[in-house]
């Protein structure tokens, strides 16, 4: 079987997109199909690998859009997943690319810094004897400390695609996340801090992350747990946790949300006032009513029950 | 803040952002991750360490540790985090004497490494390791590696091949990958200085007799740029060279032996490069590892003919044996015709169908997954093929003395699997690698740190730019070489694995290594003329795959010599027509120089010996 790879390259400033054929043998990943049109064909292609067993985080790229690790990724099934035989390979989304699919991970590196990324062990620890912890203390930042640092969780993050300034890279956030949750660390609510600082509310919550990270890790999973812990550590003072909060607020005493006060609630009267041309432009096209009274949803004591169940469910881990 | 994007203005923004990327053209690479001044060499670093594995990162943390004032910093040749260290599984072996490994001392540690070594270790060297060993369990619990614990809060230890107590400390089935991670936010929290995706092509050295060391001349992958980097003193720990037996080994693409390659060619001796190791194990598609646990969960192994061949060679113990046997009984199966398949991927099979498919899953599913995605088997159903793969470089760069991790030549450490320090002998144990890097990465970086504050730089910035220049015409010429006529990298690398894997691998017999080196030397001649393909001097991979197989066919040609050399079979060196250990005349280091008119000359060192004469009793435990 033959499959068509149409690789986006990029040399030099020069820009194009180059098709090749490969023959699909059993157990042919992309990582194989790349290194045999490097072999065999086109010397120029350049990508990046190293271990070549799903570990080292070197070789992510996408494949028809979508961020895979080319090692573990078998041609075949790709070819199956979109019912094709033509695959188009990029470089990784979010990054700049230096080559083909080689991309510039220095900033990413930098980026990390903000939050910064490691445990602060506490007074009682030292060097010489290390530090103890419990197995069930171990098992809460375990997952998170499978992280390859690959680069597949921020590919198709939408936030990042928007604007990447006031946001981190998921990867970031799991980082944060086995920080925060690690029982050694003497300052969670300070690394915590700085995680709020750099942009932690401002994830869209589209799961991409959790789609693509190739060790399951659920990033945006790990987004979910660092926000629910700024209210555990006192660090809600902010329009995303008060957002939160409103919405919350409302759901449980009306079943439904009062938009003419959740922006005064998340931001202040004072900076929601200057959000008062749109609210006129809403209130004109009928979308907002200051005047009616918010509506109580008549399903409400269910509405109740079911928020209490989730507290109480959160609540037993 | 997300809540005022509505989708319609995300969409659009989207739609914005696509046609900026899309307009391409507009973004040239510039390459400006190094600082101009180092770019222009005006930088003069303390200590300049050459690869960004667990050694050179544990020995950055040592070196600025001592001294914050000193310019440390770390080339890489892919960016930190993607080196063979991550690719450990086992643990880190340490006597820490708590929780699991009360009953364990540093003397049965060192007893332990010395036998699976078959002596030829240093035991002064070996008795340092297992003092510090556990301490540095200790330092990497206070850095947050995240390890497995046991119900007391204490690190859970496990017994690995080979130890006689429980003494290995992990983080699940991935001990060096936390390891790397885990050196790498230090690294982040410190500051430390990355010289990222940087191929570093030479050790310079300057004066009458070229010792005095200049610094570091390197490839930058992303600008074509050739850096000459002034440096007081240079610590090489760029891994291993499995990559001789190219796929087959377990090692990541870019354990090419570069460092040594370096090394030799100031003066330092390749130390015991005979003693590869070959775990039996890998896939016969790509020498991937198939763990250990394979074969003592149960899996059996068989030949063409479905004969479980392990009744001839080891009936006691059977697929249980230890690495070696098995990796050579596979090996002899395979040689007499009861292998399947043909060439370098042919393998013997590995049946995990006698073991319950829910067992698989519960403690093999990692094999599983690897099998399953690269053999194309599943393995609950059916066998998958499997034969012996390069797994360790027990020999390396010598370690002149192994409390300050210098080489011979002043000013140049080393330390990782590039070294020979030697702890590990002739055969590594498992989860001692891990153990050794960050021991002898530390010692090694605080000795070059010691180095450099005890000198001022006295190298030359016009050598440091006449190599630059003939780098750069070398790059020029190399690149630019026409097709027609000439051989390409994958050619000739194919030919050296077939040469390493038939003629110097599993066995060895002197007319098939004087063939090996005859076949060496004429691949070496062929390399001269070699077609690369690409000239682009913006991240030029097929010129770097150029580089790094100069380095494999030295390595090549040093194993080679040291194989025929040592005329017995001890640990992972086996000679058919020297089928025993010989203490008589073999308790010695192999140490192969590289001479100015580019020949090898292999001399001897005794080895060291203290506490334990050969086939000495084991040592009790507490």
């Amino acid at each position: 079987m033959y499959a068509k790879l149409r690789i986006h390259r990029f040399v030099e400033g020069r820009k194009w997109k180059q098709d090749y054929t490969v023959e699909v043998k059993t157990g042919m990943t992309i990582l194989e199909a790349l290194i045999a049109i490097k072999e065999q064909q086109d010397p120029t292609l350049s990508f990046t690998s190293s271990c070549r067993s799903s570990i080292c985080g070197a070789c992510a790229v996408r494949v028809n859009g979508n961020a895979v690790l080319a090692c573990e990724t078998l041609v075949s099934d790709q070819l199956a997943t979109y019912d094709t035989n033509v695959l188009t390979i990029e470089p990784l989304g979010n990054f700049e690319v230096i080559r083909d699919l080689v991309v510039n991970w220095d900033p990413k590196f930098d980026r990390m810094k903000k939050i910064d990324p490691a445990v602060e062990p506490k007074d009682e620890f030292s060097p010489e004897e290390g530090c103890r912890q419990s197995p069930e203390d171990f098992e809460k930042y375990k997952k998170y400390a499978l992280c390859i640092l690959c680069g597949s969780c921020v590919s198709e993050c939408n936030k990042n695609s928007l604007n990447q300034k006031d946001f981190l890279d998921p990867f970031a956030f799991v980082k944060g996340e086995k920080i925060v949750s690690d029982s050694r660390d003497k300052s969670p609510k300070e690394h915590l801090r700085r995680i709020v600082d750099a942009g932690l509310w401002a994830c869209f919550n589209c799961e991409e992350c959790t789609a693509k990270c190739p060790k399951g890790l659920d990033p945006a999973g790990a987004i979910e747990k660092l926000k629910a812990e700024t209210f555990k550590y006192g660090l809600a003072d902010n329009v995303g946790a008060k957002h939160a909060k409103a919405i919350y607020d409302d759901i449980q005493e009306s079943g439904t949300l009062d938009e003419s006060k959740l922006n005064i609630k998340s931001e202040g009267f004072l900076k929601a006032g200057t959000r008062a041309p749109m609210g006129i432009r809403l209130m004109a096209t009928g979308k907002l009513d200051p005047m009616a009274s918010h509506p109580v949803n008549p399903e409400i004591a269910t509405i109740k029950k079911i928020v209490q169940i989730a507290e109480q469910a959160s609540k037993e881990g | 803040m997300s809540k005022e994007i509505t989708r319609r203005q995300f969409i659009i923004g989207a739609a914005a952002a696509g046609v900026v990327l899309g307009t391409g053209g507009m973004f040239v690479w510039k390459g400006h991750n190094i600082p101009a001044p180092v770019r222009r060499g005006d930088v003069t670093y303390d200590v300049l360490i050459i690869g960004s594995g667990g050694a050179g990162m544990r020995a950055a943390l040592a070196a600025m540790a001592k001294d914050k004032n000193l310019k440390v910093g770390v080339m890489t040749k892919l960016p930190p985090t993607r080196s063979a260290s991550t690719m450990a599984q086992g643990g880190m072996n340490g006597v820490t004497g708590v929780g699991t490994n009360v009953k364990d001392t540093p003397d049965l540690h060192a007893y332990d490494t010395i036998k699976g070594g078959a002596w030829l270790n240093d035991q002064d060297a070996v008795e340092f390791f297992a003092e510090q060993a556990g301490k540095t369990i200790c330092e990497m619990d206070y850095m947050g590696y995240p390890y497995n614990r046991d119900k007391e809060g204490y690190f859970h230890q496990r017994k690995m091949g080979g130890s006689s107590q429980p003494r290995a400390a992990y983080y699940m089935d991935r001990a060096g990958h936390a390891m790397v991670h885990t050196l790498f936010e230090q690294c982040l929290k410190q500051n430390v200085d990355f010289i990222s995706e940087c191929q570093m092509l030479e050790i310079c050295m300057g004066g009458e007799d070229k010792k005095q060391l200049n610094g570091v001349i390197a490839l930058d992958m992303r600008t074509g740029n050739i850096l000459g980097i002034p440096a007081k003193s240079v610590l090489i720990a760029t891994g291993g060279y499995g990559r001789a037996y190219w796929i087959r080994t377990s090692n990541p693409y870019s354990s090419t032996g570069d460092g040594i390659v370096a090394g030799m060619n100031i003066g330092i001796p390749f130390k015991d490069p005979e003693m590869v190791q070959f775990h039996p194990t890998g896939l016969a598609v790509n020498g991937v590892l198939l763990s250990e646990s394979s074969r003592s969960e149960g899996a059996q192994l068989k030949n063409k003919d479905g004969e479980r061949f392990m009744e001839k060679y080891d009936p006691q113990r059977m697929e249980l044996s230890t690495r070696d046997i098995v990796a050579q009984s596979i090996a002899k199966e395979m040689e007499e015709g009861r292998g399947v398949g043909e060439g370098i991927s042919a393998g013997v099979y590995l049946d995990f169908t006698v073991i319950k498919p829910e067992r698989v899953h519960a403690v093999l599913q990692q094999v599983f997954d690897l099998s399953l995605h690269f053999a194309g088997v599943d393995i609950t159903k059916e066998p998958v093929l499997i034969a012996p793969t390069c797994h360790y470089s027990m020999g390396g760069l010598e370690m002149a003395d192994f409390h300050t991790g210098e080489t011979r030549v002043p000013g140049v450490y080393t330390a990782g699997e590039c070294s020979c320090v030697s702890v590990h002998g002739a055969n590594r144990l498992g989860a001692n690698s891990l153990s050794e890097v960050l021991v002898f990465g530390k010692v090694a970086g605080e000795g070059a740190a010691d180095y450099a504050k005890g000198h001022d730089y006295k190298g030359s910035q016009e050598d440091l730019k006449a190599a630059c220049k003939k780098w750069s015409d070398t790059f020029e010429e190399v690149t630019h070489r026409e097709h027609v006529g000439n051989r390409t990298v994958p050619e000739i690398r194919n030919d050296m694995v077939n040469t390493m894997w038939y003629k110097c691998g599993v066995f060895r017999t002197e007319s098939q290594l004087q063939e090996a080196a005859q076949e060496l030397a004429k691949l070496t001649e062929e390399y001269k003329h070699v077609y690369v393909g690409d000239s682009s001097h913006v991240y030029n991979t097929a010129f770097e795959q150029y580089f790094e197989l100069g380095n494999l066919l030295q390595v090549s040609h040093a194993i080679v010599q040291g194989a025929i050399a040592r005329k017995e079979s001890r640990g992972g060196h086996f000679r058919r027509d020297f089928p025993k250990r010989d203490d008589q005349n073999f308790l010695k280091h192999t140490l192969i120089f590289k001479q100015p008119d580019g020949q090898y000359k292999a001399e001897y060192k005794d080895v060291v010996i203290t506490k334990f004469p050969p086939n000495a009793p084991k040592p009790q435990a507490k």
